[in-house]
């Protein structure tokens, strides 16, 4: 290469080149970014140094070589063209996939999820890391050097030869965070979503610091600054549609034995992550509930009438409080539907007894979710499933108890006449068959919450017990003094403390005869 | 920038005839679920301007009077703006039918929505993808503009150009039409050309530099910066292709049935438009503008000529078709007139400077310094022109993206939810 005739370009373009190339290939400085153990995430900008530092002094009077013969272009040019390859390798080795959008839509959400937990790690590194490096690399190469760039006197930022080698790879990098920021809105995906917003709202002053000092890098900073907005938004639009979801869960068969409704636990579940997400939703979320109180039920007559939101002082409460509230309310609502769906009235009861105990245990349980939701809405919702107990309790027992009841025994006026032997026995006769079916079928009904299993067989029993033990002590003989008493006093008070302990297990009673002969 | 405005003598007649047909429809009274006559009105009228906003851009007068000349960086501004204002009338109609109490979810519309939908998704990819082409454009100006400095440096401007100049000029020139390349010899080849590359670098710095060398061909002159440029290769998957996805954009699209129009109170017309309007403009992006896998086979069934905007869009497609079909663009990595006033003028300085004597004869010279001229009109018209087009592709990105998520947002809202 030592050829008289004067061939400038081309030697110094080749040395450079070549220069470069060479450093790169043997470069194993420049791999370390991309090992396993700088995967744990930056937290902070971490410049490393690319080459060493003899290359750098080297490169450095290449440059200034170049550029003080007016090739200053020529020199960005075999820069950015060397450096380019090493960033794309770099973040390659971080795992960074070349994925279009279409492909981003055709993925599982599962899929899709991994993959965002990698991105997240994968960028934090090759922001903090791989870019700040280069940029570092960069100025060490030409903070002080006369690069014209263009053919006016526009100054160019000594930052132009990192902005070209890196700008592909920037904006393949958040290519990926686009593309899941315009995806279809499912509830399912609420807080992954939330967790790439966190992630690029974090990395954000650091796109700033690196890109947003040239005017080719700036872009790089917006479309950063844009892709977080979006995020924003496609929270607050799936939190909305997660609203809808749970209006529109379509009630089809009923739950069998009353118990909790699997939408119940799924929205609780629900609501318990956002409030472990309340930090960011809470900034995220500014807006209350728009579909709130016009939203007629669609073709439920048996529905009850929406209610409005009602909620305490409106100022003083975080918009996000008030969705929570809302996401209650309308679970609430779509319930009642749930609850018609059972031809026993009794059942309907106990089924929305269940659901809103379950929803008030939740808020009850989870620190964040009562703070926010409030107790004066907790306390609704427990006046809710004690006043579903009573429903059912009315409901299901009321008939039998009546059974039980004075009036109507009676022949004459007084109270000495004779008692109706033939209405008492029919008495016993209906109490008997009434309770025998209320213990098949209502052993076979569930409630999941062994606390509320025992405070409602305790009910039963406080009103059962007496009153069959008085109806029992005032009548007995009249009975026992007839034929075969043992058709009509099937059961002693004893019988019935055990029988009532059957009630509610989710399966029938055993097919051990509780029955036992009296006397 | 509006493109309508000098929409004048040539499409007022088509305005005038159509405006016949609307005074065919009856009042009806109003009904959220039948369309009343002011509905209509404003999917003809949307329609009609659709036609006007094509037919502006197709009936340009001849070149060298006009300022956006067929193809040009500025013509394309103007396509890109058309295309917005239909997308934004469009979304004002199905918004103001949702507003009004209208269901958007109601079968056929919401089926015909979520296939517009489908379509547009399609059209932000190559949003991306026109990106890299607009780079790759802006790189190539870098080269002319080294080029353009190295035959102007002249420290003593009435001195010949020496050997040492017009070599960096070859060079960069070279370099520039190894660039341009038809893509298809390079998608997939990524890895291949980089070590092809290095093994020219390699043999001809064995070779020497001598003054003989002249550089004829692209490739052997290199010097290794041949993989330089490769590299910067599309940021899309090796798979990707540009072509695939106009297929996927157009294909399918078909004449609403009168059935689905009337059911959807003249809607699925409106639809179908905003899905031949997508489809044509994406088609000639892709014509223009370098990406990888330009194929231009994709194409609409055929549209009835009761549809306003029928004839301007073919036209569209039949004057993009001829200029992809003449002799000098065949081989052109994009249609767009400045890719074209590279490639000759590029063309032009390395013919012109392939020569052994130096110093220059002044016949030559002279040409020489001509040729630097139109090298550096082109260098100043690029530069005014490439940003701002990025920037419309990029506003086209977020306007397509922003619609999808509304129409979206309607279709999945509880029936009969008020505003």
């Amino acid at each position: 290469m030592c050829n008289d005739r004067t061939n400038s370009s081309d030697a110094v373009e080749d040395a450079a080149a070549a220069a470069a190339a060479t450093v790169e290939e043997d470069d194993s400085v420049s791999t370390s970014v991309g090992r396993r153990s700088s995967y744990r995430s930056l937290r902070s900008i971490r410049e490393i140094d690319l080459l060493p530092a003899e290359a750098i002094s080297d490169l450095h009077a290449i440059a200034s070589r170049m550029a003080a013969a007016g090739y200053g272009r020529e020199c960005v040019q075999v820069y950015a063209s060397v450096r380019k390859p090493a960033v794309d390798s770099a973040l390659r080795r971080l795992g960074v996939e070349k994925l279009s959008i279409g492909d981003v839509q055709r993925l599982e959400w599962e899929v899709l999820e991994a993959k965002i937990r990698r991105w997240i790690r994968a960028a934090r590194a090759a922001v903090r890391g791989v870019f700040a490096s280069e940029r570092r690399l960069c100025f060490l190469i030409f903070h002080d050097l006369p690069l014209s760039t263009s053919t006016t006197n526009a100054t160019a930022t000594h930052d132009a030869p990192f902005a070209e080698a890196v700008k592909g790879a920037a904006l393949q990098l958040f290519g990926f965070a686009e593309a899941i920021s315009i995806g279809r809105r499912s509830p399912e995906k609420l807080f992954k979503i939330i967790d790439l917003h966190d992630a690029i709202a974090d990395l954000l002053p650091d796109v700033s610091d690196i890109f947003a000092a040239s005017k080719a890098g700036e872009s790089i900073y917006v479309q950063a600054a844009e892709i977080r907005s979006r995020l924003a938004d496609a929270v607050r639009g799936i939190l909305s549609e997660f609203e809808n979801a749970v209006l529109r869960d379509p009630s089809k068969t009923p739950v069998p034995g009353g118990t909790i409704h699997p939408l119940t636990r799924y929205v609780m579940n629900y609501s318990s992550l956002i409030s472990d997400y309340k930090t960011t939703l809470s900034e995220l979320i500014v807006s209350r509930p728009s579909a709130c109180s016009r939203i007629a039920p669609e073709g439920n007559e048996n529905a009850p009438s929406f209610p409005d939101l009602d909620l305490a002082d409106p100022d003083s409460q975080l918009p996000l409080a008030a969705h929570l509230i809302w996401i209650i309310v309308v679970l609430e609502h779509n319930l009642e539907s749930k609850a018609s769906l059972y031809k026993d009235a009794a059942l309907s009861h106990l089924f929305i007894m269940n659901n809103v105990h379950y929803i008030a245990h939740k808020v009850k349980d989870s620190p964040e979710l009562r703070g926010l939701i409030g107790d004066e809405y907790l306390k609704q919702l427990t006046g809710k499933f004690r006043q579903a107990a009573t429903r059912y309790q009315r409901t299901a027992w009321l008939k039998i108890l009546n059974c039980l009841r004075d009036e109507g025994l009676h022949v004459s006026g007084g109270f000495s006449s004779g008692v109706s032997k033939s209405a008492l026995r029919e008495r016993f006769k209906a109490f008997n068959a009434a309770f025998e079916e209320a213990h098949r079928v209502q052993s076979a009904w569930y409630v999941p919450d062994t606390q509320l299993r025992e405070e409602l067989r305790i009910s039963i029993a406080e009103k059962l017990l007496p009153a069959y033990r008085s109806f029992l002590g005032r009548f007995r003989h009249h009975i026992e003094n007839g034929r075969h008493p043992e058709l009509y006093i099937k059961y002693s008070v004893e019988d019935l403390e055990t029988s009532v302990t059957d009630f509610f297990e989710g399966c029938p009673p055993s097919l051990h005869n509780r029955r036992r002969s009296h006397g | 920038m509006p493109a309508t405005d000098s929409s004048s003598a040539a499409t007022s007649v088509g305005r005038s005839f159509l405006s016949l047909r609307r005074d065919h429809h009856n009042h009806i009274p109003s009904d959220p679920h039948h369309s009343n006559s002011s509905d209509l009105h404003e999917i003809d009228a949307f329609q009609r301007h659709a036609a006007d906003l094509l037919n502006d851009l197709v009936l340009s007068v001849s070149d060298s009077d006009s300022d956006d000349p067929f193809l040009s960086l500025a013509w394309t501004r103007r396509l890109l703006d058309s295309f917005l204002i239909c997308l934004e009338e469009f979304r004002a109609i199905l918004l103001g039918l949702g507003l009004a109490g209208g269901d958007l979810a109601r079968p056929p519309l919401d089926r015909l929505l979520h296939d517009f939908l489908d379509r547009a998704v399609k059209v932000l990819d190559l949003c991306n993808a026109l990106r890299d082409g607009l780079d790759l454009i802006r790189q190539c100006r870098k080269h002319l503009v080294i080029a353009a400095a190295a035959l102007s440096s002249s420290s003593d401007s009435a001195a010949p150009r020496g050997e040492a100049q017009i070599r960096r000029a070859r060079k960069a020139l070279t370099d520039l039409t190894i660039l341009m390349l038809d893509d298809k010899d390079v998608s997939g080849g990524g890895q291949r050309n980089r070590s092809f590359g290095r093994a020219t670098r390699d043999s001809s710095a064995s070779h020497g530099h001598g003054h003989h060398r002249r550089s004829s061909s692209g490739g052997s002159s290199g010097s290794g910066s041949g993989s330089h440029l490769r590299s910067l290769s599309w940021s899309v998957s090796r798979t990707w292709s540009a072509s695939r996805q106009l297929q996927a954009i157009g294909g399918g699209l078909t004449v609403p049935r009168a059935h689905d129009v009337a059911a959807t109170g003249g809607l699925a017309s409106a639809v179908y438009t905003m899905g031949a309007v997508l489809f044509a403009v994406a088609w000639a992006l892709v014509a223009a503008i370098p990406c990888q896998d330009r194929g231009l086979q994709a194409h609409l069934a055929t549209v009835p000529r009761s549809f306003p905007w029928a004839a301007p869009l073919t036209t569209l497609f039949d004057r993009i078709l001829d200029e992809s079909k003449k002799k000098d663009r065949k081989h052109s990595c994009g249609l767009l007139k400045e890719i074209h006033q590279i490639e000759r003028c590029s063309r032009q300085l390395i013919e012109v400077t392939d020569t052994a004597e130096f110093p220059l004869p002044d016949d030559k010279d002279a040409e020489v310094q001509e040729a630097t001229q139109e090298l550096l009109q082109v260098c100043d018209s690029l530069k005014d022109g490439l940003d701002p087009l990025e920037r419309q592709v990029r506003e086209m990105f977020h306007r397509v993206v922003r619609t999808r998520t509304e129409i979206l947002d309607y279709l999945s809202r509880p029936h009969n939810a008020t505003g």
